[in-house]
Formats: C-alpha cells, sequence, structure tokens
C-alpha cells in the first residue's frame, strides 16, 4: 500500500462527493434562500437538463455547449412553473412543497410516458490519471471546478448585479422591497429560473457519469435535499459550502471505512447532529451570531 | 323517547365540534347508512371486489394517521409511509417467528403498532426538541424513509435473518429456511379462543371496517377534546400556544407518535392482508401517494380525507386499465386540486353543503345565542 496513493485516493475522493453534494445543492438552495420554498421537483428539473444535454450532445454539439443548453431548458422550465404555479403558494411553505412534489410526479411520470423506461447515456470524457496504483478519473475534477465556477458566478451575481440586490433586499424584507418599488414576483420568477438552470446545468454534467432515466433525479435529491437543510437559508453560499464540505467529509470517511449505505445513513445522522447545534442550518447560526456581534 | 335520546346525544357531543365538518344530525345518519352500506357490501360483491375494498380501508387508516398530524397539528410528514412500512415489516418479523409457539398474531401486531411510535419518538424527539422548521421536519422524514428503503433493499444477502424471518432484499420478506412458518395474516387469540381472518376473505374485510371506524370515531372524539384544542393551536400559532404555557414539543411529540402508531397499524394490517411487505413500500411513490389522497380531500378534515382517499383509490385503478397513467393524473389530480380548491375538494363540498343546509332552515334556530338561562345549569356549549 502506498500511502501517497491512499491520501490520494481519500482527498480525491472527498473533492468527488464534495463537488456532487455541491452541484446537486446550488440550485435549490439559491430558491430556498430566495423565496423560502424547498423545490421538490429539482431532481426532474436536473432530469429535463440531462435529457437535453444527452440528445443535444449526440445531435452533435459539444459536451459544454450541450451542457449549457440542458441549463437554458431547465431554467426556461423553471421559470414556466413559476408562472403557473408556485406564484399561488408564497408564504405557504408546506403547500408550496407538496405542489412542487406534484409537479415532480408529473414531470417524470410525463417524461416515462413519452420517452418510455429506456435508460441513455453519454460516454465520460477527459480519461484519467493515475497516483501510485491508483487511477482517477479527471472528469470528476471537471465536475468539482465546474461546482466552484456555478458558485462564484452566483456569488457575483448576487454581489454585483442590479437583479443581485433586488434579490437580497427582497430575502430579507419582501414587503419593504415591494414597497420600494422592487418587482418581486419578478425577482422570484428570475430566481426560480436560475436554480432550476443551475439544476439543468447539474443534470448535465451528471448525465456523463451516469445513465439517464425518467427517475435519474432522484438518485441525487435525497442527499441534496439535506445539504440544503443543513446549510440553511439566511446566506446560500456560504450554507452550501460549509454544509457540503462538512457532509463530504462524513460520507467520505465512513464510507470507505465501512461501505457506501453506511456512508449514507452517517450523512443523515451527521446531519441530524448539526441540525441539533444549528436548528436552522449553518448559515442562519452564522447570522445570528454576527447580528448578536453587532448589536453588542 | 326523549329519554333515550338525550343521553345519546350528550355521548355523541364528544365527537362533534368545531374542528370536524359533519356535526349535524344529517351527517351522523348518511354516515350511519353508509357504514351500514360497507357493512353489508361483502354479501353482495364479488371476492376481487372485497380484496380491494379492503385495501381502500387500510388506505383510510394510513391517510388518517397524515391528516392528525398534518391537518390538525401543522406538521408536514413527506415521509408517512415509512411508518406505516416499519408497522408492517415489525409484524411480520414477530409474527414469523411467534406464529408457531404462540398460535395467534397478537404480540406481532403490538409490534406493529408499537415499534413504529418508539421510531417516532426517538426521531420526534431530536426534531420537535431542537426545533426544527417545519419544511425541514417534513424534508428529514422523506430522506428517512428513502433511506431505510435504501436498507431494506440491500438485504438481499442470506446474513439478514432475524430468528424466522429472512428480509429477502427486493424479493420481500420470506422465511428464513423452507421449514420456518410462512408470514400468517392475522390471528387474534383471547386464551384458547382464536379468531383467524384470512387476508383474502370477507372477516378480514369486517376486522379492517371496524379499525376503520374504530379509529375514525377516536380520532374525531380526540381533535374535538381539549387536547385536540391544544393542536389547532400549535398548527395556528405555535410562538402564541406556548406562551399560554403549553409544552409545544411535547405535544407535537405525542401527536407525532401516536400518528406513527396508527400508520403502523395500518402497515400491520396491510402486511396481513396480502401476507406480503417489501421494501417499495419506502419509495418516493408510496409517500407521495398518502400526501395526495390527504390533500386533495382537504387536510384539516378527517372525513374529507377519507372519502378523497377512497375515490383517488378507484380512480387509479380504474386508470390502470388504460395503461401506466394513473400517477401522471394523480400528479395533475394534486396540483389542480391544490390549485383550484387550496384546502380540499371534500373539504369545500362540505362546507357547501353544510351553507346550504343551514339556509334551508334558519327559522327553527335563532343564530344569536339565546343569551339567558343561567350558565351554570348549561351545557358546556361549543360554537357552530
Amino acid at each position: 500500500m502506498d500511502i501517497a496513493g491512499q491520501i490520494a485516493s481519500y482527498t480525491y475522493q472527498y473533492f468527488d462527493n464534495l463537488g456532487f453534494l455541491l452541484l446537486s445543492g446550488i440550485g435549490l438552495i439559491v430558491i430556498y434562500g430566495v423565496m423560502g420554498v424547498i423545490n421538490m421537483a429539482h431532481g426532474e428539473l436536473m432530469m429535463i437538463g440531462a435529457y437535453i444535454a444527452v440528445s443535444t450532445f449526440y445531435a452533435g454539439v459539444p459536451a459544454p455547449l450541450a451542457v449549457g443548453l440542458g441549463g437554458v431548458g431547465s431554467g426556461l422550465v423553471g421559470m414556466i412553473i413559476e408562472q403557473l404555479v408556485i406564484r399561488h403558494f408564497y408564504n405557504q411553505l408546506l403547500s408550496s412543497l407538496v405542489v412542487t412534489w406534484g409537479i415532480s410526479l408529473i414531470i417524470s411520470q410525463g417524461t416515462l410516458l413519452l420517452l418510455g423506461p429506456s435508460i441513455m447515456n453519454m460516454p465520460t470524457p477527459l480519461g484519467s490519471i493515475s497516483v501510485g496504483s491508483f487511477a482517477f478519473g479527471v472528469y470528476r475534477l471537471v465536475m468539482f471546478a465546474t461546482a466552484l465556477g456555478l458558485i462564484a458566478a452566483t456569488w457575483a451575481l448576487f454581489r454585483w448585479t442590479k437583479l443581485g440586490a433586488q434579490a437580497q433586499a427582497t430575502m430579507e424584507d419582501p414587503v419593504m422591497a415591494s414597497a420600494l418599488g422592487i418587482d418581486t414576483r419578478r425577482v422570484y420568477t428570475l430566481t426560480f429560473g436560475l436554480g432550476s438552470a443551475l439544476g439543468g446545468i447539474a443534470g448535465g454534467m451528471f448525465a456523463m457519469t451516469a445513465t439517464i432515466s425518467p427517475f435519474f433525479g432522484q438518485n441525487y435529491t435525497p442527499m441534496a435535499f439535506i445539504t440544503v437543510v443543513v446549510g440553511g437559508g439566511a446566506s446560500p453560499i456560504v450554507g452550501l459550502t460549509y454544509a457540503g464540505m462538512y457532509l463530504a467529509g462524513v460520507q467520505t470517511i465512513s464510507s470507505n471505512l465501512v461501505n457506501e449505505y453506511i456512508g449514507y445513513v452517517s450523512v443523515i445522522a451527521a446531519a441530524f447532529i448539526a441540525l441539533l447545534v444549528m436548528p436552522s442550518g449553518i448559515s442562519d447560526f452564522f447570522e445570528q451570531r454576527r447580528i448578536r456581534r453587532m448589536s453588542r | 323517547m326523549r329519554t333515550l335520546v338525550k343521553p345519546l346525544m350528550r355521548f355523541g357531543r364528544a365527537f362533534n365540534g368545531p374542528q370536524t365538518l359533519g356535526n349535524s344530525p344529517l351527517f351522523w345518519i348518511c354516515w350511519l347508512a353508509a357504514v351500514i352500506a360497507l357493512i353489508v357490501f361483502p354479501l353482495f360483491g364479488s371476492r376481487y371486489h372485497v380484496l380491494t375494498a379492503s385495501n381502500f380501508l387500510i388506505s383510510t387508516i394510513l391517510a388518517m394517521s397524515l391528516c392528525l398530524i398534518w391537518g390538525y397539528c401543522g406538521i408536514l410528514s413527506l415521509g408517512q409511509a415509512a411508518f406505516y412500512c416499519i408497522g408492517g415489516y415489525a409484524y411480520g418479523i414477530v409474527a414469523m417467528n411467534l406464529i408457531d409457539s404462540q398460535g395467534n398474531t397478537d404480540l406481532a401486531i403490538v409490534a406493529g403498532v408499537v415499534v413504529p411510535a418508539a421510531f417516532a419518538a426517538l426521531i420526534g424527539a431530536l426534531m420537535f426538541y431542537s426545533r426544527l422548521k417545519g419544511v425541514y421536519v417534513a424534508i428529514l422524514m422523506l430522506v428517512t424513509s428513502l433511506l431505510l428503503g435504501l436498507f431494506m433493499r440491500q438485504t438481499a444477502d442470506p446474513s439478514y435473518t432475524i430468528g424466522g424471518a429472512y428480509l429477502g432484499g427486493m424479493n420481500g420478506l420470506a422465511p428464513a429456511k423452507a421449514s420456518d412458518p410462512s408470514l400468517p395474516s392475522i390471528i387474534l387469540g383471547f386464551g384458547n379462543t382464536i379468531f383467524e381472518f384470512d387476508g383474502r376473505g370477507r372477516s378480514f374485510y369486517w376486522l379492517v371496517l371496524g379499525a376503520a371506524v374504530a379509529i375514525y370515531l377516536g380520532l374525531r372524539w380526540i381533535v374535538n377534546s381539549s387536547f385536540g384544542y391544544v393542536l389547532v393551536a400549535v398548527r395556528e400559532d405555535p410562538e402564541r400556544t406556548e406562551t399560554f404555557g403549553y409544552d409545544v414539543r411535547l405535544v407535537q411529540l405525542a401527536v407525532f407518535c401516536l400518528s406513527a402508531a396508527i400508520a403502523g397499524f395500518a402497515g400491520t394490517l396491510y402486511t396481513a392482508w396480502g401476507t406480503y411487505i417489501h421494501p417499495d413500500g419506502f419509495s418516493v411513490g408510496a409517500n407521495i401517494l398518502v400526501v395526495i389522497w390527504v390533500a386533495v380531500g382537504g387536510r384539516k378534515d378527517l372525513s374529507a380525507v377519507i372519502v378523497s382517499t377512497v375515490a383517488l383509490n378507484w380512480i387509479s385503478i380504474e386508470l390502470a386499465t388504460w395503461g401506466e397513467i394513473s400517477m401522471l393524473m394523480l400528479g395533475m389530480i394534486l396540483v389542480c386540486a391544490m390549485l383550484i380548491a387550496p384546502d380540499g375538494v371534500f373539504t369545500g363540498l362540505g362546507s357547501a353543503i353544510g351553507r346550504a343546509t343551514r339556509r334551508r332552515a334558519p327559522a327553527a334556530a335563532p343564530t344569536p345565542e339565546p343569551a339567558p338561562a343561567p350558565a351554570s345549569a348549561m351545557m358546556p356549549r361549543r360554537s357552530q
């Protein structure tokens, strides 16, 4: 056993798990942070992105562009869903949870009817590199880099654009924001579209590592939900990053020491422990501490 | 005649109140007619119809368990089917181990109720005592259910046996060895007397019907009792309820355990009905069905939930003949119902009927409270 290879293996798996959590969680947590809605149809939006990415890829579009198209497609679908359904459920958190779940059922079952249960896949690009006796796929690293890129882009969007400022104001106090002339409905629609597009991009990225089927999204959503719940909604980017780092660490260690199933179980156990200390998520916890320090 | 009716009315008042629709004598007459119709149904229906109706009734019990926590206490659990399945597995495992030595399944039924309640107590204590948001509770319950399903799926390895029961992965619960007894249906034993209920027969149907009616009446009594008022107070405003001196967390935990016990009982009946239980019950599809039944009917009323559960079950069986569209249609029904009637289709219908019948006889019952009469002499009166 070569130690360098072992260390590289653990590090690689950690970043691999982290990449998965960040990619599948980012769209979800943006929507949750701004609107307070946990979008149960997120997995299905990822599935739409994956299908678009794969079919455009086989139509001859280069892979990165195909993934981008998947994001655009999911984003449009997300905005339509928001316009048709979600806007009737603002401020009713539990009802919005249930209604988005209904939408997810419609999308996945509809896809099953349209395309059948047949599975599609896409080759994993970019080969592998080896350290010691271990071989590592380069694509997983690209996925992690993409996750970082998307997080940075979302952060920049919230930090520097007018829409971002409006979204932050809406997060802080929707009534006040609309009194100041911000069209909060537009902010909500665009946010939902943005979150869906991020989900679609994630779906397109995952399509190159797994076979896709109408229930493709369900493989990723449980972990994404846990990440979002642990992250909290006060500051989506911070929450997502910390929650991802924490849960990916737990998952890497326990799935290596025991098995993959124990890995999942210890993630949810770790989530419960984190929630005992910080009941409304990591970012809310930091936010409250910051407020307390400022008021002193 | 009067002397007979009066105590009956007083007894009946315990089941009536503002927390439930259908408090009029007319409602109870219709209800009695419906129950009698259900009792005599197996005498006319075919074997297949009785079998299906038993399953529908089991579903109504499960739906009532979610209605209790979501509709009355405001705790949404997206993983209610987890308790159902835990109950089913607990019943199956205990029954297969004890059927030979005991000759009945009494203990297994107890296990099917207590194990899910204990699980709910554990997970509920973690969630409610750390004051998690309602959305988090809903999501965590779903994730818990999915993980349990994932665990049960990978138990195909022969080492996963508990006594004479082999968990069996995707093939469902089975005897560990050929010599072990197979999963029994419900056999109640009192001393030396034994009542056997074959899951495919009429007697099982009547057993399930009796259980469903008892649970319905029991829950109506609970939600219209003072505990029920506290439940609704927690739903409406937990902070205010707390300032009135109630321990909101304890109330939530108690009702969560009760709901898990009822769901577990439904799962017990389900396992006995088909003498079969397998991990698909933990899946997204099973969990979403329960939510659809409750949300479409009207989560804030037990009767509406029962009607919608039966109606939706019937619709999905009818749709099954048209191909794989039943889940799609149920999803559409859910979204449309939530858009058009946010408080539920049957709750809306029920209150419309109530308004219509009340308007017909306004002169008979003067709407303002008849002011005099010493307060102490009156029965504790509940508002309409």
